[in-house]
């Protein structure tokens, strides 16, 4: 139930705040761990993770880590960038359907060929020097 | 609740009014939005001492007067005693407006209500903006860090709606074609050159498979529309709209459902659209004109469908087909759209209320649909997570 971690050079451009609720999630992420929160009562999962359950609003959650595997529901390719992530443009982003049945949406890295929708991917987090951002790529070949 | 007219407006041009900030000679948001007020009220027939309330559309982040809404009551020495405030929803800000103004005559709190606003941005360099606008549209600590641009989105409802329907690169890029051929003949579009499919197709990518001219330009605007009750609308003497249904829909989601749905239904226009048509007494075959806020050429086409004008499945063929072009079956956004007429985000849906009452006044000029008797407009926030409808209707 581990995702790959790719190292990646540099800062975030635009790195997340970490509270005492999310920062289990991003410190996770860093060691490969993709967790979110599930509902006790409902059993629903929610992303990103709350210390809620945002369904039922009951209060009493707990962490389950994903194996991260999803198919690709759409995509685009972004050439009209943010000026702090022009230097990264052009870039994909897409909407993921985890297999759990959670809608995420995030960069799409590794495209080995234009990407298609239904394609299946996975959750990868991205380690940079001053921390982690999470992605999804292509599922390997063989895989 | 006391039934709302719809008795004037007046709006500059769309177009790039604001500064660069090192310009001697700036423009000002309230200079430009004085002069809008002065014309709407002249427009209704009414004198200044008969408005009772003013809505504001808050103004964007670049307008350097803070507390704009009160500071215009003083700019225009105008007391009054239904209210005066400023709202904020997005790029639903000016339907909000609308809609707030509406109220305040519906509750009996004003006679004549004033729904307003100025949204300059354009000395903001685009790449700049954008930093600003990825925090507005997407999770800030899960989301905007990926660089989810505000139509990035739309891009994706393209994307996923061509893998669904198979429609074409070209049919959806029609609808630029067309409103692109409204827009020339209405003198508040930002862009008004004829422009043909190939000049559509062979644009620099912006959000793939969108081009330069599939999202909507970079806008300054400003507009007023004068409300009234309909004893005030009748004694005027002048023809007006009434406001005969209004729905409204948020489908609990910001940009996407963490629970995976079918984005491109536009759930929000579904049950907003049938809501307002409900309380109007209409169905969707019932209107000669609709006048939709959509950002991006794909947007106009689920909105087609969501709103029940075009099968599912069916709109950008549709579009492509001439079916939403004046002269067509349904006419869709004879203003030009937010392609062409322009998009000064927090006052478009503005824009569109007064395309919609020009149609109803048989004051649209040479993009007038014949005897236009019933229209409606919507207007979203997000990727429609939410939807907000006005049903008019002509009173002559």
């Amino acid at each position: 139930m581990t995702i790959t971690v790719l190292p990646r050079s540099g800062r975030r451009a635009y790195p997340p705040r970490r509270t005492e609720v999310t920062h289990h999630f991003w410190d996770g992420l860093t060691a490969g761990r993709f967790e979110t929160t599930q509902c006790e009562a409902c059993g629903a999962l929610s992303f990103p993770p709350k210390a809620f359950c945002p369904h039922c609003w009951c209060k009493r959650v707990r962490w389950r880590e994903l194996d991260g595997a999803g198919v690709i529901y759409s995509h685009t390719t972004v050439h009209a960038a943010p000026e702090v992530l022009a230097h990264e443009a052009p870039y994909r982003l897409c909407i993921t359907d985890l297999d759990v049945g959670l809608r995420i949406a995030t960069r799409l890295v590794d495209v080995p060929r234009p990407p298609q929708v239904g394609d299946r991917v996975e959750l990868v987090a991205l380690l940079y020097e001053d921390g982690p951002l999470f992605a999804v790529r292509p599922v390997p070949a063989g895989a | 609740m006391r039934p709302v007219a719809v008795l004037g407006g007046a709006a500059v041009p769309c177009g790039r009014l604001m500064r660069k900030a090192d310009d001697p000679i700036q423009v000002l948001e309230q200079e430009v939005l004085a002069g809008c007020v002065i014309d709407a009220v002249a427009d209704a027939g009414l004198d200044k001492s008969a408005i009772g309330s003013m809505v504001f559309c808050h103004p964007r982040m670049y307008t350097r007067q803070l507390y704009f809404g009160t500071f215009m009551a003083h700019y225009l020495q105008l007391p009054t005693d239904g209210i005066v405030m400023e709202v904020l929803g997005n790029g639903m800000t000016g339907g909000l407006a609308f809609d707030q103004a509406a109220d305040q005559v519906a509750l009996g709190r004003a006679d004549v209500a004033l729904a307003l606003g100025a949204s300059f941005e354009t000395g903001a360099d685009t790449a700049a903006h954008l930093n600003t606008t990825i925090r507005a549209t997407g999770d800030v600590d899960f989301q905007s860090a990926c660089g989810f641009t505000p139509i990035s989105w739309y891009a994706m409802d393209a994307v996923r709606y061509m893998h669904e329907f198979g429609a074409t690169r070209e049919q959806i890029a029609m609808v630029a074609v067309k409103n692109r051929a409204h827009a020339a003949l209405n003198p508040l579009a930002q862009y008004r050159a004829p422009i043909t499919l190939q000049d559509v197709l062979a644009q620099r990518p912006i959000v793939e498979p969108l081009g330069l001219l599939e999202v909507p330009p970079r806008s300054d605007g400003a507009a007023c529309i004068v409300l009234a009750s309909v004893e005030v609308a009748r004694a005027s003497g002048r023809p007006y709209a009434l406001l005969r249904g209004r729905g409204f829909h948020h489908e609990g989601a910001h940009q996407i459902s963490e629970r995976p749905h079918d984005m491109t239904r536009l759930q929000s226009a579904v049950k907003a659209s049938s809501v307002a048509y409900a309380q109007a007494g209409v169905t969707a075959a019932d209107f000669d004109f609709a006048e939709i806020y959509a950002p991006c050429t794909i947007v106009e086409v689920c909105v087609s469908e969501a709103c029940g004008l075009v099968a599912r499945g069916q709109g950008a063929a549709a579009a492509a087909a001439g079916e939403t072009t004046l002269g067509g079956r349904i006419p869709i956004c004879t203003s030009g759209g937010l392609q062409s007429r322009g998009h000064p985000p927090y006052v478009t849906p503005l824009y569109n209320v007064l395309e919609a009452l020009d149609q109803l006044r048989g004051r649209a000029g040479a993009r007038q649909v014949p005897d236009a008797r019933l229209g409606f407009t919507i207007c979203e926030l997000g990727n429609y997570n939410a939807a907000l409808v006005h049903v008019l209707e002509a009173v002559r």
